[in-house]
């Protein structure tokens, strides 16, 4: 056990010093963020600048209203975020008008226009066209708007009360309140709920894959130059496997810690997020067992690999496999109980990152937890003892990886 | 004492050693000898526990090697490496606590083994600083600073420069004689002649020969002359005494048939030729190896 502790201190010291640990410290928090939070953050973003927006109202009904109803969207400074320009001319045929337009919003004089008419079966044509298929909020917006001035105008016609009208036309927004098993709400929505998983899963690839291929590299060097048979001449393969474990999970945890100052000290008081985990300990339970787990893979697999390429190529294979649970984030969260997830809960290699997201969305009852947790824990043991027997052999192994059969044979071979 | 008894590994088609077994005493140096592939680096990882044999044992001071004795182990493989982007002294400190050694033990003991071997400056180095020799002294430190009791050196030499080859040379003598059991693996037969007290030789996994270093040299190589002369010698190729003759413009090598003195011989020639110079030479190590193996 000593011998392990001084192999872990190794592991530690000597990738602590690396650049490679150094920048992965700083820039994985940077990725995640961007991952997380850019794509919203480009969504809800809109252009910052007025537009000009052209209308050719061939039923010349609607045109006055929908431009002093458009006019109501103003920017950040109240700037108007659109001008409104009247394209119809009664005396002009319909496809001219288009082409000047057309040739506007070519030239960037318009942003795009909107086109109303009616067929001949007197139903509504509604278009809006433009360069870019861009932006959704601006669709948003002009189909609110015409639809709103639209049912005002049906309703006077059929002499209904407007302030009635308006008031029916304001929409009731949904909230949605999550319960935890004991019935208590808690302050989590969806957004939360889904942040809060994809950043979990996240970390746990992020850390599983720079740690795990350390590991698997450090394995290759120390293959190479022969420097595992003075190792293995000093201590028992048990050991180093041990010692290399706790050497990478103590590197992970100074990783986590830095994370966490980093995204404290970035949030501010503003943490709500973290309050909205009160299902923390357990969900760090997980994750911790997830990555005991893929490490214990890793230095199995380590072991019999003899260069850096095929290194790289197992590495990237397992890592694929913690973040697969972020391809169903959605479905998880809509249908916590289907049959798929239900079913990758009890996928060892699936079980953490699925558990994780489980966790976020629905009480799961106890048993579940303490099924998955006991699965978790009795692979973790069978993956090691399995692990440790390739390792001794794999590691003393050199040229090129040995067959499936070879490996049964290491299984089957006594200590 | 260590006694390797009986060894035999197999792997899935080969039989790497078979039924080998010697005995090594401490204050000698052992050398094993042999062609590429005759089973040393296995043997080798027999000893040290790293690999275990299909049969056979290896005992020292009459119990088992196993991890008990690791501390006590050293080992110089033939492939060098060392952690290239870490400190010279950090690698030394690091081998040395995989040995139980304490780290301030180790960092006294690598200061006077770095001014031995006149690296002093190398201490606050990283490795990928050093120069291929200067990673080879690094590396032999990691050997021997915990004060192993069985030292396994293999090819030793290899990577070094001669002024070098002569100090760790030096320092092995010294070693062996300080009372440490030494094996020397090495193809340099002219290293091994110098230094090994006992030889074992090796090939395709049996033992071709074994014992102390002079019993090997009577036993195995026939002493052949060196003759420098004027005259004609070719009368040597008819000559009754003589089993094998190379013969040059002033200079012949003779040996002779069992059983025949080189003084008696000398006196069939004197009247024929006129002698410069004759002398008995040892077969050297490297003639029975070859010899040895051919057979």
């Amino acid at each position: 056990m000593k011998k392990a502790l001084a192999i872990a201190k190794w592991e530690f010291m000597e990738k602590i010093k690396s650049k490679a640990i150094i920048l992965s410290f700083f820039l994985t928090p940077l990725i995640i963020l961007g991952f997380s939070i850019l794509p919203t953050f480009f969504a809800e973003k809109d252009d910052a600048t007025t537009q000009a927006i052209g209308i050719i109202d061939e039923t010349q009904s609607y045109f006055n209203l929908f431009s002093s109803e458009l006019s109501k969207y103003q920017l950040k400074d109240n700037q108007p975020r659109y001008v409104i320009i009247n394209l119809f001319k009664p005396d002009e045929l319909t496809d001219s008008l288009k082409a000047d337009a057309n040739r506007n919003v070519v030239k960037k004089k318009l942003e795009g226009y909107l086109f109303l008419a009616k067929n001949k079966k007197d139903e509504m044509l509604f278009e809006y066209r433009s360069l870019n298929s861009g932006n959704f909020n601006d669709y948003k917006r002009f189909e609110e708007s015409f639809n709103k001035i639209r049912r005002i105008e049906e309703f006077k016609k059929a002499n209904i009360d407007t302030s009635l009208v308006s008031h029916l036309l304001n929409n009731v927004e949904l909230n949605t309140v999550k319960l935890d098993e004991k019935g208590k709400e808690s302050s989590a929505d969806f957004k939360t709920q889904y942040f809060s998983s994809f950043m979990f899963i996240m970390i746990l690839f992020m850390v599983i894959m720079i740690s795990g291929g350390m590991l698997v590299r450090s394995l290759v060097e120390e293959k190479a130059n022969r420097l595992i048979e003075i190792i293995v001449s000093s201590c028992k393969p048990d050991d180093i496997l041990r010692g290399k474990i706790f050497g990478l999970s103590g590197l992970t945890l100074a990783q986590m810690t830095v994370w966490a100052l980093i995204g404290i000290a970035m949030a501010g008081q503003g943490i709500t997020m973290f309050s909205s985990f009160q299902n923390l300990p357990l969900l760090t339970v997980y994750f911790i067992l997830g990555f005991v787990l893929f490490t214990a893979i890793f230095v199995g697999i380590g072991s019999i690999v003899t260069t850096e390429q095929e290194a790289q190529q197992i590495t990237s294979y397992l890592s694929m496999i913690t973040i697969f649970p972020i391809v169903i984030v959605i479905p998880a969260m809509q249908n916590p109980n289907s049959m798929l997830i239900q079913v990758l809960s009890y996928i060892p290699l699936t079980t953490p990152g699925v558990m994780i997201l489980r966790l976020n969305s629905s009480p799961i009852a106890s048993w579940e937890i303490i099924l998955t947790l006991l699965e978790l824990i009795v692979s973790i043991y069978l993956v090691i003892k399995i692990s440790s027997k390739i390792f001794r052999i794999g590691i003393l192994s050199y040229g090129k990886m040995p067959s499936l059969k070879e490996l049964l044979v290491w299984l089957k071979e006594k200590e | 004492m260590l006694t390797v008894k009986n060894l035999r590994k197999e792997y899935t088609r080969t039989v790497a050693i078979d039924n080998v077994s010697f005995t090594l005493q401490p204050g000698r140096i052992f050398g094993l000898l042999g062609p590429n592939g005759a089973g040393k680096t296995t043997t080798i990882r027999v000893i040290l526990n790293i690999i275990k044999p299909t049969s056979g044992e290896v005992l020292f001071e009459g119990k088992p090697m196993n991890s008990s004795v690791q501390n006590i182990t050293g080992y110089l493989p033939e492939e060098r490496g060392l952690y290239k982007k870490s400190k010279a002294m950090d690698v030394i400190i690091y081998f040395a606590s995989l040995k139980n050694m304490p780290a301030s033990k180790a960092t006294q003991l690598a200061r006077e083994w770095l001014k031995k071997l006149d690296i002093a400056d190398a201490e606050t180095k990283k490795i990928e600083e050093l120069s291929k020799g200067n990673q080879q002294k690094i590396q032999f430190i990691t050997s021997v600073i915990h004060d192993p009791k069985i030292l396994i050196l293999d090819e030793p030499f290899s990577g070094f420069d001669p002024i070098n080859q002569q100090l760790i040379k030096e320092t092995i003598l010294q070693l062996a004689n300080s009372g440490k059991i030494i094996v020397l693996s090495t193809h340099q037969m002219e290293y091994a002649e110098k230094l090994c007290n006992d030889i074992f030789l090796i090939n395709k996994g049996k033992e071709v020969c074994s014992g102390s270093l002079s019993d090997i040299k009577r036993t195995y190589g026939t002493p052949s002359l060196k003759i420098e002369f004027e005259g004609n010698a070719s009368f040597l190729n008819e000559h009754g005494d003589v089993a094998h003759v190379d013969i040059y413009q002033n200079f012949a090598e003779v040996q002779l048939n069992d059983a025949v003195k080189p003084s008696n011989f000398l006196k069939t020639l004197v009247d024929k030729i006129e002698i410069k110079h004759f002398a008995v030479v040892e077969p050297t190590l490297n003639k029975i190896f070859i010899d040895a193996i051919k057979k």
